[in-house]
């Protein structure tokens, strides 16, 4: 016994720092959220326990219901069609090579390094209404100019056009290292078997990377769900008005920021961040849960 | 050999802990002093820095950190702050923020620093001000400081090429539609979309409200908008649509289209006049500014609101209270204002000759003595998170034609008081 525990120490020992960071930014500030999250807490004042009532004031709220709607809605779409688009993307870079196959991943991860501060503010630029790029093409057809982020039929489809801008060089990197393992003479095998390229993208590719999309699926779901900056910052938000026009672009990071610092209701703010973190983690339990169920561990 | 090198070790490391000892005894006081960022730059900035020299030259021993920060930032700083104890010990923040920040614990109770100044300091300052900042007996938490009223900045181009006199004032909302429909007949625009924030709605609700109009009562949990001048500034939303630009007086594009000479009327505060001073001094940029029409002549609307200075509940808030005193009282505010153009509650200091003739300040006090207050009661509670939202996307409807101004004003009136009663 005491000669394992000799044998082991070192290992625990390395383990230590990173055991007590993790324990210090991401364990404490959990445990403490949730206990502020059973309190009437406003910043430095005295606290009142309330049990569960800043979790049933969150529910009943008039932003929560039209936060969760757009969050569905947004996951939706933006998901899957992140999803597509990076998949078409990386086939596309991993037909070329050379100069031309670093191009094109450099030009398509581009945004992934920008700050989001600037790629949202070159985006509402191209949403101008009247001097905008894409109402400037429009004007060239004839058509009338658009306010994109002000009509609510437009504003969560511009912000899910960013957005998957944004994401869409990060998946398709990820998705681009699972093509380059694919073996060779699978896709040699599909062609002597007959298959087009179609066929082969179904059958070979797509079932070879499977582990790949579960996690590019995975984290863009969690990306997803935590939803903030480029809303926020398409619709030029402060603490004190958010989501804009309708509240379309309203989603629950935001909501959590406007009653922490807006209305200083840090305890319904701890329990609207808590149930968010119980839904991801719930969402990437049923990730994890089908990823075994098809047998891809 | 060994014990002579121990010795000489130790004499050193005890000569190296008394150095070390000295060197904090002699140890500045150090405040950190947190502004709005325009405070931190140029020629506010530079002010600013005398106004911290010469404080720190009467207090040998004191060092003054001065640090700019975003609306937000300087929010959620001060609120973090409080709760952390590591925020600033002197700084100004938004009147229409004071409540949340007494919620939070982020301002002292500076009353009896203020009653031991003597009188005449304290006559220098708006009474009205005064009393915001002290919303129960003996209780005061800041000094008002700079401040501001908006107003209406016109492009004098678009009106000569709609064929409008600009010399003849807007007597009235339907004028002032009838001025923006014949911009719209040369392919201009009239105004920025006023229902997207409630700042930019504010300024035209005020101009057919009275100040106990405005704002809520937050004992009776009930909002103070008289619901049948509410419908009929959301009656003139609707007749502005066809005039507005659809962006909001917050974007870049909005102050663009002024600048380029797209757009007739631009609503907002001071702070928005430097571009279009720089516009017109390198482009063919040509404006004025005037009061923004009221919905019958001699009334105006327009928003009003206030930069304090508090300090925080710490240490050294003695010292942090001289330091506020010192920037707001009368001369250093006649050299601000001088400088800057830039309105502040220190009345004594406005009617100083250096500073009554500069043409932004004067238009900024004309549109303050009518306008209507951001967010008052400032010190008495903090509006919950949803009810700005509710006035714009309310507005936003009705303009929209999915409902009534009547409907639309009912809808939004129980809506508010059911938000003030949830908190």
């Amino acid at each position: 016994m005491s000669a394992r525990v000799t044998k082991t120490t070192p290992h625990y020992l390395m383990l230590l720092p990173f055991m007590l960071l993790f324990a210090v930014f991401f364990l404490y500030p959990i445990v403490s959220g949730l206990i502020y999250s059973f309190f009437d807490w406003a910043g430095a004042q005295p606290t009142t326990f309330v049990a569960l009532e800043n979790y049933t004031k969150v529910l009943n709220s008039r932003n929560f219901n039209k936060a969760a709607s757009n969050l569905l809605l947004y996951v939706s779409i933006t998901v899957p069609l992140g999803l597509t688009i990076a998949f078409c993307l990386a086939l596309l870079v991993d037909s070329f090579s050379g100069f031309w196959a670093k191009f094109f991943r450099s030009a398509f991860f581009m945004p992934v390094v920008m700050p989001l501060f600037l790629a949202a503010t070159i985006w509402r630029w191209m949403y101008a209404p009247n001097f905008g790029l894409l109402n400037t093409i429009l004007g060239w057809f004839g058509f009338e100019s658009v306010q994109f982020l002000n009509n609510v039929n437009t504003m969560l489809y511009c912000l899910i056009a960013v957005d998957v801008w944004v994401s869409a060089g990060f998946n398709m990197v990820i998705i681009l290292a699972g093509l380059k393992n694919v073996p060779k003479h699978y896709y040699e095998a599909a062609r002597l078997d007959g298959a087009n390229k179609l066929q082969q993208i179904f059958y070979v590719t797509i079932p070879s990377i499977r582990p790949v999309l579960f996690f590019v699926v995975t984290y863009s779901l969690i990306s997803a769900l935590q939803v903030f900056d480029v809303p926020w910052l398409l619709t030029g938000s402060s603490f004190a008005e958010y989501g804009g026009r309708a509240n379309t672009l309203l989603f629950p990071v935001m909501d959590i920021m406007g009653r922490g610092f807006g209305a200083v209701k840090f305890g319904q703010a701890a329990a609207y961040g808590f149930m968010l973190t119980a839904l991801i983690i719930a969402v990437t339990a049923v990730m994890f849960a089908l990823r075994k169920k098809v047998g891809e561990v | 050999m060994k014990f002579n090198r121990l010795l000489s070790t130790g004499t050193l490391l005890a000569a190296a802990i008394l150095t070390t000892g000295a060197l904090h005894a002699q140890e500045k006081v150090v405040l950190d002093y947190w502004v709005y960022s325009d405070f931190a730059q140029g020629e506010a900035l530079k002010l600013q820095q005398s106004f911290i020299s010469e404080f720190e030259a009467k207090h040998p021993g004191v060092k003054i950190n001065i640090a700019g920060k975003g609306d937000d930032d300087l929010l959620t700083g001060q609120i973090a702050g409080a709760a952390s104890g590591t925020g600033p010990d002197v700084f100004m923040n938004s009147t229409s923020a004071g409540a949340a920040l007494v919620q939070a614990g982020a301002l002292k109770n500076v009353y009896e620093d203020w009653m031991a100044m003597p009188q005449e300091y304290r006559d220098q300052f708006n009474k009205d001000l005064i009393a915001m900042c002290t919303p129960k007996p003996q209780t005061m938490y800041c000094l008002p400081y700079t401040g501001f009223g908006s107003f209406m900045f016109r492009n004098l181009t678009v009106l000569k090429e709609a064929g409008i006199d600009p010399a003849t004032p807007i007597k009235d909302w339907n004028d002032w539609v009838a001025q923006m429909e014949k911009v719209k007949a040369k392919g201009k625009y009239g105004i920025p979309d006023m229902t997207q924030v409630w700042g930019s709605f504010l300024n035209i609700y005020s101009g057919i409200a009275e100040p106990n109009e405005w704002g809520a009562d937050f004992e009776k949990k009930k909002t103070l908008i008289n619901p049948d001048k509410y419908a009929k500034t959301a009656e003139l939303f609707v007749k502005m649509k066809p005039y507005s630009t659809g962006t909001s007086i917050n974007d870049q594009a909005t102050r663009d289209l002024f600048i380029s000479n797209q757009l007739a009327f631009y609503i907002n505060g001071p702070w928005a006049n430097p571009p279009f001073e720089q516009a017109a001094k390198n482009s063919n940029l040509k404006y004025d500014w005037v009061l923004i029409p009221g919905a019958h002549e001699g009334k105006n609307g327009g928003v009003q609101g206030y930069e304090f200075i508090g300090v925080a509940p710490k240490k050294n808030a003695k010292l942090a209270w001289e330091f506020a005193a010192y920037v707001t009282e009368k001369q250093q505010m006649v050299r601000w204002a001088a400088a800057l153009g830039r309105y502040n509650s220190n009345q004594a200091s406005l009617t100083d000759p250096a500073v009554a003739s500069h043409p932004l300040l004067a238009i900024t006090y004309k549109a303050a003595k009518t306008a209507l207050f951001n967010k008052p009661p400032f010190f008495s509670g903090v509006y919950p998170n949803s009810y700005w939202s509710a006035i714009t996307d309310n507005a936003s409807a009705i303009e929209d034609g999915n409902m009534t101004p009547e409907e639309g004003a009912k809808k939004l009136i129980e809506e508010l008081n059911e938000i003030l009663s949830d908190g």
